[in-house]
């Protein structure tokens, strides 16, 4: 979604009306009305805007519970959805936008009937994880199955999927319920309020207006409209936060086997660089997908080398030192020669670190800059925030598609409370449970995936021996680490 | 959920013994036709400005409204033959705002609510509050009031399921006489519910409707363990005579950071819900 910003008329609200201030709305709405409206606006208890996989995770869980399936809902979305309905990817080509989703989320996939629609064979769920730090080398691993050999539980930690496949199948899964009218192609031009009848007073009604001339009254709108929302603006609340000056690499590699463990043991490796963390993420058969956070500069030298230089680099960036990874950094090309001299004078594990890249996806090599924002409050009278626009996190532990399926689920709740006790779903006073259950829980995290980037960011003083004695300590603790796995896949990811 | 009515605690006939003044001083004011207070009226007036403001003194009565649901949904359930599951009448006597009324009449099993109030002030907020909500129209309707002014039923049909008195009773000159006036509204099989802020609900009951009966059956100072077993006998006789059955209670506490909780036995001490059935023949 990106309507324009300028379009959106910010609400001259707080968060509770007076009842002074409403007469002042009045007027000011009445004004207005006379130069934009354009007939009666469509009633609607639910407008999404916004269809990625918080929006449509959404619309599946309204549509597929019996007390809200009543609800009259709306998708609006600016791109044309047919072609996310039709994802046709051969089996050796994946899209480079993946994430990590953790059990809880795929458990409320399954339960809003959504999971059976994805392709499980572009799916590839990862057992164990090599997390280490690329100065001192300090290491933790999660191995599930020495876990299960060890009386925990065994299953995976989480499962690495390509964005497309997840709306896909969350598309199908709408299509099948039916009863949600979806407006794509169509962009947010204006949202406003509504207007005071003989019979009915929308004045606090949020109204949105559509490129096609469409009108449609809210009694709830639900902002799953990315980072730049514009129900977020409407509804005045701040978005805080700071750049981090990084960029996120990413791309579609394929490796020279299916990983140490075959295909039954996939294995997620993580390595804290200075410029950043570099990650490489299982995918189904030799392929993998790879998330480096570096500079921006950096990733713009990363996107100019050729498909073996480009190699070269994200096989050195898991092997080879800092200092040497910073001077093939200088090298304008020949990455691929300077790497295979190097690796032979550089010690290293090879069970430890992924196996080679041999290939990358052509056209898959991308890059978007990293920020960390968070929504003043995820709610306000006849609105909720879901998803990317109420926090943008770093991407270091995969967390930011499963925070979105949290909010989700969350308000699901919220929602189906209010419906079965007769409440207007719209109010604040509905939804304050959502806000309060999500609220804290994601700003926990986002702190936490801060810090860390912060942490690992240092190269040299006494931070390092620290960060390194603290990762060999937990290590070393196996009740400590199954916590922390166990917290991991259940959607708080601390390491 | 809710509980079968527990036995009446020594506690509550003496909080009963300490509200019996005020009840007297009620019994020699003139007699109205009214089950209205006038004074009553007149503190509600004041109040309804103020109704819908989320953080305003109404607060308490928003958070608590999705547990009268839950109460009159237990009721529901503990009939031996289920209620219907769509087109409820609701009669909200001392509707107020419109909290409860509202939101019964968005719940998809109602088929209509009427919703009553004698105070024209809060009835005009209730009423322009309903209008913004369209999904309203049609099913709930607002009316200025008494029970005992609106027009008895002449068919089932026209019986409500459901006639709710909340936080109401408390404020009533004549409760027991009030109860039989609400009698004829609600269908056999039909639930009356209530809630009160009372210290307990059964100092209401005991004293206005089984007080006195019971003053003439059960000797005063016979007021022992034996007795109380009695008493719980006698108000089960008494509310069958009347052609009730199925007493329920629920306790609820409010608890800062939580809100409403069902506390089993709070009944005792704090706010509660209470509902009678009425008999099907």
């Amino acid at each position: 979604m990106k309507p324009s910003p300028a379009a959106v008329q910010p609400r001259q609200l707080g968060n509770y009306i007076c009842s002074s201030c409403t007469h002042r709305l009045r007027r000011h709405r009445r004004s207005y009305a006379t130069i934009s409206s354009s007939g009666k606006p469509s009633i609607y208890d639910v407008v999404c805007v916004g269809g990625g996989p918080a929006g449509l995770s959404l619309l599946a869980a309204l549509r597929s519970s019996p007390a809200t399936a009543n609800l009259k809902v709306a998708l609006v979305e600016s791109q044309d959805l047919s072609k996310t309905r039709d994802l046709s990817l051969p089996p050796n080509r994946f899209s480079n936008r993946c994430s990590s989703l953790t059990p809880s989320s795929v458990r409320f996939l399954d339960g809003i009937g959504a999971w059976k629609h994805v392709k499980r064979e572009r799916v590839q769920g990862y057992t164990e994880m090599q997390v280490w730090d690329g100065v001192s080398g300090a290491r933790i691993e999660f191995d599930w199955n020495a876990e299960q050999a060890a009386g925990g539980e065994g299953r995976p930690i989480a499962f690495m999927n390509e964005n497309p496949n997840l709306t896909s199948g969350l598309l199908k899964r709408i299509d099948a319920l039916g009863g949600v009218e979806i407006m794509d192609g169509e962009r947010v031009e204006n949202i406003g309020f509504g207007e005071e009848s003989e019979e009915v007073d929308l004045s606090m009604w949020p109204v949105v207006e559509l490129s096609g001339g469409k009108r449609l009254a809210a009694r709830l709108l639900v902002g799953a409209d990315g980072a730049n929302s514009p129900v977020r603006a409407f509804a005045g609340i701040e978005s805080r936060g700071w750049d981090y000056e990084r960029h996120g690499v990413v791309a579609t590699l394929e490796m020279k086997g299916s990983g140490w463990g075959g295909e039954e043991f996939k294995t997620a490796y993580q390595r804290f660089l200075p410029t950043g963390p570099v990650a490489m993420l299982p995918l189904p058969g030799n392929y993998s997908t790879l998330v480096w956070s570096t500079t921006p500069a950096l990733a713009a030298h990363l996107k100019t080398l050729s498909p073996m230089d480009f190699i070269a680099m994200v096989n050195a960036a898991f092997r080879l030192s800092p200092v040497d990874l910073a001077y093939m950094h200088t090298q304008a090309s020949g990455q691929a020669d300077e790497f295979s001299w190097r690796a032979q004078h550089t010690e290293f594990d090879m069970q430890r670190v992924p196996q080679q890249v041999v290939g990358v996806q052509e056209g898959s090599v991308a890059s978007f800059p990293l920020k960390l924002r968070h929504a003043d409050t995820y709610i306000g009278e006849r609105v909720a925030l879901v998803g990317d626009a109420a926090h943008t996190i770093h991407p270091l532990a995969g967390q930011g598609l499963n925070q979105g399926q949290g909010d989700v689920e969350s308000l699901i709740k919220t929602i189906n409370y209010a419906v079965t006790h007769g409440q207007d779903i719209g109010v604040q006073m509905s939804l304050e449970q959502y806000n309060a259950e999500r609220y804290a829980a994601n700003n926990m995290l986002l702190g936490v995936c801060d810090k860390l980037h912060k942490l690992y960011a240092i190269e040299s003083g006494p931070l390092v021996g620290l960060r390194s004695i603290g990762l060999r300590a937990v290590n070393s603790l196996g009740p400590l680490k199954r916590f922390m796995v166990s917290q991991a896949s259940d959607g708080v990811k601390i390491l | 959920m809710a509980a079968p009515l527990r036995p009446t605690s020594l506690r509550n006939l003496n909080l009963l013994l300490r509200a019996a003044p005020r009840f007297v001083q009620n019994q020699f004011r003139a007699h109205s036709t009214s089950s209205v207070n006038p004074e009553e009226v007149s503190h509600f007036n004041a109040l309804a400005s103020t109704w819908w403001d989320p953080h305003g003194s109404s607060r308490l009565l928003h958070l608590m409204n999705p547990l009268r649901h839950d109460f009159i949904r237990g009721c529901h359930a503990s009939q031996p033959r289920p209620a219907p599951t769509s087109n409820l009448r609701y009669l909200d006597i001392g509707c107020g705002g419109g909290i409860f009324a509202e939101s019964a009449a968005r719940l998809p099993s109602t088929g209509s609510v009427t919703a009553i109030d004698p105070s024209p002030e809060v009835l005009a907020v209730a009423k322009g509050h309903a209008r913004r909500d369209p999904g309203l129209q049609g099913k709930l309707t607002y009316l200025n009031t008494s029970i005992e002014e609106l027009p008895q039923p002449k068919s089932i049909e026209e019986q409500y399921d459901v006639l709710s008195l909340f936080e109401v009773i408390e404020h009533i000159t004549h409760p027991a006489d009030f109860l039989d006036t609400c009698a004829p509204f609600v269908k056999p099989g039909g639930w009356i519910v209530m809630s009160t802020i009372a210290r307990t609900w059964a100092s209401w009951l005991t004293t206005k409707v089984v007080a006195e009966d019971i003053a003439r059956i059960v000797p005063r100072g016979t007021h022992d363990w034996d007795k109380y077993i009695n008493e719980e006998e006698l108000r089960g006789y008494f509310l069958r005579e009347r052609g009730w059955n199925s007493p329920r209670v629920m306790g609820v506490v409010y608890i800062p950071g939580l809100g409403w909780k069902e506390v089993a036995g709070s009944e005792r001490v704090g706010n509660y819900f209470f509902g009678i059935r009425k008999d099907e023949n």
